[in-house]
């Protein structure tokens, strides 16, 4: 019985991945190397992260929210955008079109974070007696975090990929990546300053994925008319 | 296009081929579940199980792994894979009496103690009357629970909060009658404890200390020996909390005393009496005094004739203006008449009462109810001081969970300490009738309530019951280093429990408690996240693809047929 909730838990946290993976032309073109590439490539910056990390940040026993510290991991977080930037812009790929190497890229990206993150708490936490709803809500937040990270790529793929862009937009590209990029120290200051729980924090996260992801997008599409 | 699909087959088989080994492996992985720590994890204590002559009595299980229940449940529910949770505090014996009598079968019994009966718990010295209820309660169950054979698993914990809390949900579901549908309500209660097996040969130590009086001119031996004994070890429902403060913790306090008393008294070559002082503190007391019996045939038979008379104490803690004096010789035997003056004198000084008991011996019946009748079925004179009236059943009066440190009163032990001193002092300086305080208060043999009470605690901390002490416990050794300050010989004897009573380990376990969804849950759990991954996947194939797609993937196989035709 409980090995059935580890079961439930792992196709929520694991099976959009594939769904997503199958339901667009991403099988059809068969983009499953790039993804490949893209997650070799996060683990890489994963490494480099919790290096930095380790070397140059603090710990606090407290929850106290400490701005300083905060400012530090957010400045250490952008090493993702950078880790996005060389997946995106600087592997080769082949020949896919850009519509399909972004959505792959964040897939691939988007599968190791789950993979790193989520995977070893459920095996050791869900297959036990007790029943909570952490790993749900892990598994929701794993959606989230999907639909963020092709947001993400998205908006980097505009961002670096495409040479003509209408000028209107720019600002609201990179803002949006801005926001989306330091959305773990958003959640963090809700979590210690606002006191919110983890339900919470998860529902806010899935809302703000699905703005993200709409805002994406629709920038998306008005970036692609003048190539048209 | 063939050699291509053929290539792509024999790559997709050898993929598949590798994965063998991988989904082997996992098996295994997923074969070794080990259980998460749940929790709640309570520390529990298992009612004491033992035979005697080969019937069994107590409970018999020790491994548990059911559900929690409350008394709420409805009549005639089926408790056989159920614990059922009985706070003290809402105890009916009845309901337990009829249980255990008509032999229904329970999954388990967990008993719920109000945290004052926690060995250790000094605070709340106040008797409240509530407490004297929950006493008598705890007492009646245990008299139940330790003559009965029961036939499940049968466990004591203290409250707490999560068992508070735990018990309130269960409460509650119970009322509904419903087990567990959502994910609050069930509760299981896991205790992963191995068999019980027989002790093997249990042993019980007794300890002897040998203060020798001053010899006039001859060999101490021939010099008169007077004897104070007291049993030491205890029996009760849960071995591990059977820490016995009055019986007979309160005995082998007092006799320290007087053991340090006189051992100041004796240290001083002018005032040593013309007495031996022998001190005993004896284990098997709940069994017919059985190491007692023992100890006294280990003994020299010179020494065991030089004994004038033997004093036991036996539950002195808590008594108000009456201690009574048990004997077996008839009471108008010279030498009874002599003990009993010289005691009542005494008391009358210190302000309270003595009275005379008699009981004889039954030779034929191997119950001992006293601890004199061991000395007197070997013609030693004897007499067991105590406050109990009546003698004590077979293990009744021996430590039980109820006999607990607020039911022992200090003063109530330094008069029976100055009682027996005084009259002991009497006897060996020949001061009979004459009005002398030898252990006045605010002198330097005054009786010192400090060390009274940190023994007492000390006592009242650890729970003895003889097969579950080792040889070189540490309380053996403790005692044996107390007396060996006060005396001058300590000799300490090893003797196995006879083969009447044989008793079985696992004592104390911890329990598990974890809250559990049921199956439908995770069945309702799969639907809704089975019909969210179809919508999704619908969503992305209209949205990416376009709805002809997504019909398309469905009349694939049609269309397949119509080709061939």
């Amino acid at each position: 019985m409980t090995l059935f909730h580890f079961f439930n838990c792992a196709i929520l946290t694991f099976g959009p991945h594939a769904v997503y993976y199958s339901a667009t032309p991403l099988s059809e073109y068969d983009t499953l190397g790039t993804s490949v590439k893209a997650a070799v490539v996060y683990l890489a910056t994963a490494l480099v992260k919790l290096v930095c990390l380790a070397t140059f940040l603090q710990v606090s026993e407290s929850e106290v929210f400490d701005p300083y510290q905060e400012a530090l991991k957010a400045m250490i977080g952008f090493i993702d955008v950078a880790g996005l930037y060389y997946a995106l812009a600087q592997l080769t790929h082949r020949n896919i079109s850009q519509n399909h190497k972004f959505q792959a890229v964040g897939l691939g990206w988007a599968f190791a974070d789950s993979v790193l993150h989520r995977l070893a708490p459920l095996w050791v936490g869900a297959r036990g007696l007790e029943f909570t709803w952490d790993y749900v809500l892990q598994g929701l937040e794993a959606n989230a975090n999907l639909v963020f990270t092709i947001s993400l790529a998205a908006l980097g793929s505009l961002m670096w990929l495409r040479k003509n862009k209408p000028k209107s937009l720019i600002p609201i590209i990179y803002t949006c990546a801005v926001i989306i990029a330091t959305m773990p120290s958003i959640t963090s200051y809700l979590k210690r300053v606002m006191g919110w729980h983890f339900p919470k924090i998860v529902g806010f996260e899935l809302v703000t994925s699905l703005v993200m992801a709409f805002i994406s997008c629709q920038l998306f599409i008005l970036c692609q008319r003048p190539s048209l | 296009m063939a050699d291509e699909k053929k290539s792509k087959q024999r790559h997709r088989v050898m993929v598949l081929a590798s994965m063998y080994p991988v989904v082997a492996l996992m098996l295994i992985l997923v074969a070794c579940v080990e259980l998460c720590d749940a929790a709640t994890v309570v520390d529990v204590y298992r009612l004491i199980q033992y035979d005697i002559s080969g019937v069994p009595f107590g409970s018999r299980f020790s491994s548990l792994n059911h559900h929690a229940a409350s008394l709420s449940f409805q009549r005639g529910a089926d408790l056989s894979r159920s614990v059922l949770i009985l706070p003290l505090r809402e105890l009916d014996i009845g309901f337990v009496q009829d249980y255990i009598s008509q032999k229904q079968s329970l999954g388990g019994l967990l008993i719920l103690l109000p945290q004052t009966f926690r060995p250790g718990n000094v605070g709340g010295g106040s008797q409240s009357s509530e407490n004297d209820g929950f006493r008598n309660l705890l007492a009646q169950l245990e008299k139940l629970l330790v003559h009965g054979n029961i036939p499940f698993p049968v466990y004591f914990a203290f409250e707490n909060e999560e068992t508070d809390a735990m018990l309130a949900d269960v409460k509650k579901n119970d009322a509904l009658g419903q087990q567990a549908t959502a994910t609050t309500g069930g509760y299981k209660l896991v205790i992963s404890v191995s068999e019980p097996r027989k002790i093997a040969s249990p042993t019980i130590t007794n300890i002897q200390g040998w203060l020798p009086g001053s010899r006039a001119d001859g060999d101490s031996n021939q010099l008169p020996t007077i004897a104070v004994v007291a049993s030491y070890d205890t029996f009760g429902a849960a071995p591990a909390l059977s820490v016995g403060s009055d019986s007979n913790g309160s005995g082998v306090v007092s006799l320290l005393e007087v053991a340090r008393l006189f051992s100041i008294l004796y240290s001083n070559p002018k005032t040593r009496g013309r007495y031996n002082l022998l001190f005993a503190l004896t284990s098997g007391g709940p069994y017919n005094y059985e190491g007692t019996q023992k100890w006294l045939k280990s003994l020299d038979q010179r020494m065991r004739e030089s004994i004038d008379y033997a004093i036991c104490l036996n539950s002195v803690g808590s008594w108000d203006n009456e201690l009574l004096i048990h004997v077996s010789k008839p009471p108008d035997n010279a030498y009874i008449k002599q003990i009993f003056e010289g005691f009542s004198n005494v008391a009358e000084d210190l302000g309270f009462q003595v009275a005379l008991k008699h009981k004889k011996i039954n030779i034929s019946n191997s119950r001992v109810a006293w601890e004199h009748e061991q000395f007197s079925r070997l013609r030693v004179t004897a007499a067991t001081l105590s406050e109990l009236s009546t003698p004590p059943e077979l293990l009744e009066n021996t430590g039980s969970l109820s006999d607990t440190r607020q039911l022992v009163n200090e003063d109530a032990i330094i008069k029976g300490v100055k009682l027996v001193a005084e009259s002991l002092a009497k006897h060996i300086y020949g001061h009979q009738g004459k009005d002398i305080k030898i252990f006045a208060d605010d002198s330097s043999l005054a009786v010192n309530p400090f060390y009274v009470r940190s023994w007492l605690d000390l006592l009242s901390q650890t729970p003895r019951v003889a097969p579950f002490l080792s040889k070189n416990d540490p309380l053996i050794m403790a005692l044996k280093k107390e007396l060996e300050e006060y005396t001058a010989e300590v000799s300490v004897q090893h003797e196995s429990l006879d083969g009447s009573f044989t008793f079985y380990d696992s004592t104390k376990a911890s329990l598990n408690i974890y809250q559990v969804a049921s199956v439908t849950f995770d069945l309702l759990l799969l639907l809704v996240l089975g019909s969210y991954l179809i919508v999704l996947f619908s969503f992305l194939v209209i949205t990416t693809r376009g709805l002809d797609d997504l019909i398309s993937l469905f009349r694939r196989p049609p269309s397949r047929k119509v080709k061939m035709a």
